[in-house]
């Protein structure tokens, strides 16, 4: 009886604190003193722009896709100074340019590959524990995952090499850091024929603007690049779609290229 | 008249297009082939769905915009699969190399009704 008495008088000062007025955030966010970030979010990997029309019993509809969170946003509070491409070191460019002349060949995303990290851009679900953030995604190659660890640890020593690396995030101000080490080289960091070495480090800043979730990355790889490079930030909207299971990736039109057109091209 | 016949190749130029390999480097999208024949299967994968069919020349494949473009704009595999073992008229751009191979731009059932991919600017505002 104590213990219920207890439990009460705390529900009731928490809900005093919170005052009538204040949407109720999730416990855990609230809790942690930060934004809440939870929440599913806009599918943001590339679809073609086509709409589809439907036509039956004499009616005619046409419906189109939301490419939003796939365009980079023109200005975003918050957001740092961005390029739009990265600086490849002078002997590696030819290198950049004839990956990107050959991409329907070379580029392993066209052929089922993981796009990696920071290609997958944001996830398409956000779990925020206090201590740790869980990252959902959709993806042709398959439905990944990242836990992210946000209690003040650091990255594990020499940690194996993988596609979406070994990520600790950690927050400034109201901007989640998540900061990955630790790649395969065989993704690319953008479709410009980006590749990068092992030595890549990915700084992704997540942070709400409005109702949207803001997103930008920073490549570091001193390896090949002559300084990191941060793109663009992109705005996601909140989305009412949930996840769906990605069907199996078989790739079949690889023996059917015959020139080295790529999809800039179209 | 040029210019205007310039506008529709690029219009139609402009799609399909897709996150995967390039379009030109695989299809003649300058012309658009139809094709009648017997729906015989549907595969549901990624980076495109595959709708099977027999025609009078045997067995054509056509592919198509990826499973989750469909999700989105509200098609799924039952809207073609409800149609396997019926009389289907596929159009769509053929494969360069002369393959019986395609990719998927309409296809019109039995019943008369249709889906058929489009530019984007024909999307309800």
């Amino acid at each position: 009886m104590k213990k219920q008495l207890t439990v009460f008088a705390a529900v009731a000062v928490l809900t005093a604190a919170l005052g009538a007025d204040q949407a109720p955030a999730p416990a855990a966010a609230r809790a942690a003193g930060h934004p809440d970030l939870s929440g599913t979010w806009l599918f943001s990997i590339d679809l073609p722009p086509t709409a589809i029309k439907r036509e039956a019993n004499g009616a005619s509809t046409v419906k189109g896709i939301d490419a939003s969170g796939r365009r980079t946003a023109a200005a975003v509070p918050g957001a740092l100074p961005s390029t739009p491409e990265p600086s490849y070191k002078p002997e590696l460019r030819a290198k950049v340019k004839d990956l990107f002349d050959h991409e329907s060949r070379t580029d392993a995303v066209f052929y089922c590959g993981k796009p990696g990290v920071p290609r997958i851009g944001p996830p398409r679900r956000i779990v925020q524990l206090p201590n740790e953030m869980i990252f959902l995604y959709e993806d042709i190659s398959g439905d990944p995952y990242r836990i992210i660890p946000t209690d003040g640890r650091s990255h594990s020593k020499d940690p194996n090499p993988s596609y979406y690396g070994h990520a600790v995030g950690r927050w400034e101000g109201n901007t989640l850091v998540v900061e990955s080490v630790g790649f395969v080289e065989e993704t690319w960091f953008g479709e410009g024929g980006y590749f990068h070495s092992d030595a890549m480090r990915v700084t992704e800043r997540f942070w709400r603007s409005g109702e949207n979730l803001a997103y930008q990355a920073t490549v570091d790889d001193p390896k090949v690049l002559t300084a990191p490079w941060t793109m663009p930030a992109r705005l996601i909207k909140p989305s009412t779609e949930p996840l769906e299971e990605s069907p199996h990736c078989v790739e079949q039109d690889g023996k059917f290229l015959v020139n080295d057109d790529h999809h800039g091209q179209r | 008249m040029k210019r205007a016949l310039l506008a529709g190749l690029l219009l139609l130029a402009s799609f399909p297009a897709s996150a995967h390999h390039s379009t030109t480097a695989e299809f003649d999208v300058t012309h658009r082939m139809t094709l009648a024949g017997t729906l015989t299967k549907v595969d549901w994968v990624n980076p495109h769905i595959v709708v099977f069919m027999t025609a009078k020349d045997g067995a054509w494949k056509f592919e198509s915009n990826p499973p989750a473009w469909f999700r989105r704009v509200g098609v799924s595999r039952a809207d073609f699969s409800k149609a396997i073992g019926q009389t289907v008229t596929v159009e769509g751009n053929r494969a360069k190399d002369g393959s019986q191979y395609g990719y998927l731009v309409k296809i019109t059932y039995a019943d008369g009704s249709s889906l058929e991919l489009v530019p984007p600017g024909a999307a309800a505002p």
